[in-house]
């Protein structure tokens, strides 16, 4: 997976989010500024390969993840989001994004089960890519790890 | 034509994407029972005897295509088309040589959907 590109991660992302978060392409974009930490963050991830493979991880804020969710689910403005649905909803955007890029380098492995935490992640390994995203005005960072490389975290 | 389907799917939210898309796609008047993991959909799938079972590769408990399987060691004839999130070359020949009538790759839309099932219907 480590031969994915940025631009892999785009197209990827934005088709995903046209067929089936917003139904309509256009609406998400390289962030346009420099990257920045974020807020109340919330990760999903997927590994493939197992111990020794790629992790996929989709990060984004509180908010963001509720909207999310909110979209997927088809939640009206004044139904609640739980967290269940927020990882439900993150767990299955990696695990697309994390798919598609899977399908683009054979022989990295099996794909494991979505991972999310409401909070920061515990990633140990090495940095191979991050793309940082705009959605509706929206940051998300989307960004793959070696995992074969302990110990070397950013 | 009014089908049953099941749809096994660990992901609550991809069910429902699953149901909408297959609406949009013109299977509006289909019977929709759902599963959430592979165990599930066997055990329901032997029972309810569907038209077709659309699953999920991943699962915990059981595997898509291990539902694929047993569905087919068990003797019964239930046409079963994977809807995952990997679609590599490996994974469609893997499908197909287990007997599954297609891959859908997520993410989808209700034209592959339609494109993808209705040569199975005719």
């Amino acid at each position: 997976m480590s031969t994915t590109t940025p631009d892999d991660v785009l197209l990827v992302a934005q088709d995903l989010f046209a067929a089936m978060v917003d139904g309509e392409p256009g609406t998400l974009e390289r962030w346009p500024g420099p990257p920045a930490d974020l807020a109340d963050p919330v990760n999903a991830w997927v590994d493939a390969g197992g111990a020794q493979g790629v992790r996929t991880v989709l990060a984004t804020d509180r908010t963001t993840a509720v909207a999310l969710a909110r979209s997927l689910l088809a939640l009206g403005p004044d139904e609640p989001v739980e967290a269940a649905d927020i990882r439900d909803v993150l767990g299955e955007l990696v695990n697309v994004v994390s798919g598609n890029l899977k399908g683009m380098t054979p022989g990295t492995g099996l794909l494991g089960l979505p991972v999310v935490v409401l909070g920061p992640p515990a990633v140990d390994g090495a940095l191979l890519r991050e793309s940082h995203l705009r959605w509706r005005g929206s940051r998300l960072v989307i960004s793959t790890w070696n995992l074969g490389t302990r110990g070397t975290t950013r | 034509m009014s089908l049953r389907v099941i749809i096994a799917d660990d992901s609550r939210v991809m069910r429902q994407i699953v149901v909408r898309t297959l609406r949009q796609a013109g299977y509006g008047d289909w019977e929709v029972l759902e599963a959430g993991t592979g165990a599930e959909a066997l055990e329901m799938a032997l029972a309810q005897q569907p038209d077709l079972v659309l699953t999920d590769w991943n699962m915990p408990e059981m595997t898509g295509i291990d539902l694929l399987r047993r569905l087919t060691a068990s003797g019964v004839d239930i046409p079963l088309g994977f809807v995952t999130s990997e679609g590599s070359p490996q994974m469609r020949e893997l499908a197909e040589a287990e007997g599954a009538l297609f891959l859908i790759a997520k993410p989808f839309t209700p034209e592959v959907f339609r494109d993808t099932i209705d040569p199975f219907l005719a």
